[in-house]
């Protein structure tokens, strides 16, 4: 399991040699001075399933670099009415308002996969990024793909259908969570995707029958990610070539 | 290009006017200016953005285009907006298509010098983050929008949104070209349009919108457009005393 004995040491956030975590991707693009920076100023903390990092219209007092646990960001109007605009892990971070200069929240943020990150005060951050170019750089890069990443999600919603959106969805958390096994609720999943739950349930039976995946009490594996990748939209690659393009 | 004679004054557009008179006057010799035709494609995805450009009226939508060349708005910028942010964020080319939907004009700015500015660490680049913070929101809404809210209230948050961009409550737009921002059938809207219009809340004529009862149209839409423009107004600098 996770020790902390390496905790905050440099290695540890960016590279996976020698822990079991994934490397943050963003960090990692660090140069080691930068990182030791950082580092020295950010804390490695575990975050739980379900805990809540930021509500929407409140103030985003940390920003957080994950390295395996992630992250759902949900635009919503009440709580009802919401869908999931981002699913963030190692390649990611979240917290970006203070980047733009602007303390109060854009989105609701809630851990969707226990594990660790490195978090940062928001004024560090800022701090970070006006002592290092580089730092300043590939943040802007990042959040360009993330601007790029939330219209094609608003043009997802609109066409694509709860199959191939829930295919998607579900690819996406394999790559974040790195297993093809993780725990879900068709309850949830209905609230990520905005759908109602009969029709997660309908495309999920839909699936499991074609054996491209496997649902038992809440946990839901991956067996045949090919196929799911074909009943999926082009979004999931789309989003994919996005990040790598200017990421990369 | 405009007649030299009929120059109006950039700071009509929110961000440049939020400018402090230094900046402003530092700027100005660098700002070029244009005129923005109905229908007109300012940059289609993946071109290599030459400027950006300051609206003092009009609309322009930005618009996601999929690989298979479906789309659908994902933000409307007016005076309050700038067109081209990608290039700040370090991509040159861009991931949107920008359409003239109401004629405009516009100063514009190079490449070369908007970079300059914003990585000069000044007014401007304070101004235009809160800018990408507010189009953030507005996305953010846009996708539930689109999931939870029937057709008619999208067409009502898509009406309001675009009045409050315009000087008059009238509005030169075809059914089909609001369909294809809404990224819905043409049916839809015409349906929609055809409602609001036996309630009185609106006139329809070849391509004319005359919106004549605005509080009404607003208690039909849904709260998307309210929050969207609460979060504008609370990130961006207010409009100019002269109503601009």
């Amino acid at each position: 399991m996770r020790k902390r004995t390496d905790t905050g040491a440099p290695a540890a956030l960016c590279s996976g040699m020698k822990s079991k975590r994934s490397p943050n991707q963003i960090l990692a693009t660090l140069s080691k001075v930068a990182l030791r920076r950082v580092a020295s100023v950010g804390e490695t903390v575990d975050l739980v399933f379900g805990q809540v990092l930021y509500e929407q219209g409140k103030i985003e007092r940390y920003v957080y670099f994950p390295m395996d646990a992630y992250l759902s960001q949900i635009s919503s109007l009440d709580d009802k009415t919401r869908i999931e605009v981002g699913l963030i892990g190692a390649e990611g971070m979240v917290g970006s308002s203070s980047f733009f200069g602007v303390e109060i929240a854009p989105l609701y943020t809630v851990v969707q996969g226990s594990g660790t990150a490195l978090r940062l005060d928001a004024l560090r951050f800022v701090q970070g990024l006006a002592r290092d170019p580089g730092f300043r750089a590939v943040m802007n890069r990042y959040l360009y793909v993330r601007l790029t990443q939330l219209g094609q999600m608003i043009v997802c919603v609109r066409f694509h259908t709860v199959e191939q959106r829930l295919a998607r969805w579900l690819l996406l958390t394999r790559d974040r969570a790195g297993s093809d096994t993780f725990q879900l609720t068709h309850e949830y999943l209905a609230l990520m995707l905005g759908v109602r739950r009969v029709g997660i349930t309908q495309a999920a039976t839909d699936f499991q029958k074609q054996k491209l995946i496997r649902y038992h009490r809440g946990s839901i594996t991956i067996l045949n990610g090919a196929e799911l990748q074909a009943a999926s939209c082009d979004c999931y690659a789309a989003a994919e070539r996005i990040y790598e393009q200017h990421m990369n | 290009m405009l007649e030299t004679l009929d120059v109006p004054d950039p700071r009509l557009n929110r961000l440049l006017a939020a400018l402090s008179t230094t900046e402003f006057e530092s700027l100005e010799p660098h700002l070029e200016w244009v005129h923005l035709p109905l229908g007109e494609v300012l940059y289609e995805p993946g071109d290599v953005l030459a400027h950006v450009y300051f609206p003092i009226e009009g609309i322009i939508s930005l618009l996601y285009v999929m690989e298979d060349g479906a789309s659908a708005e994902i933000s409307v910028v007016g005076n309050e907006g700038m067109i081209g942010v990608s290039l700040l964020m370090g991509g040159d080319s861009t991931s949107s298509r920008a359409v003239v939907q109401s004629t405009s004009r516009a100063c514009r700015l190079s490449r070369q010098r908007i970079k300059a500015e914003f990585n000069r660490n000044g007014e401007l680049r304070v101004l235009l983050l809160r800018y990408m913070q507010a189009l953030i929101t507005q996305m953010a809404q846009t996708a539930v929008c689109n999931r939870h809210h029937s057709i008619e209230q999208q067409f009502c948050r898509w009406l309001l949104l675009s009045l409050d961009r315009l000087p008059t409550n009238q509005l030169t737009m075809t059914q089909e070209l609001i369909a294809n921002m809404l990224g819905v059938r043409r049916e839809g809207v015409t349906e929609a349009a055809g409602k609001l219009q036996r309630q009185g809340i609106i006139r329809n004529n070849r391509g004319q919108i005359n919106v004549l009862d605005r509080p009404r149209l607003e208690a039909l839409c849904c709260e998307c457009y309210s929050v969207v423009k609460k979060e504008t107004d609370r990130l961006l600098p207010h409009p100019a005393p002269n109503g601009a």
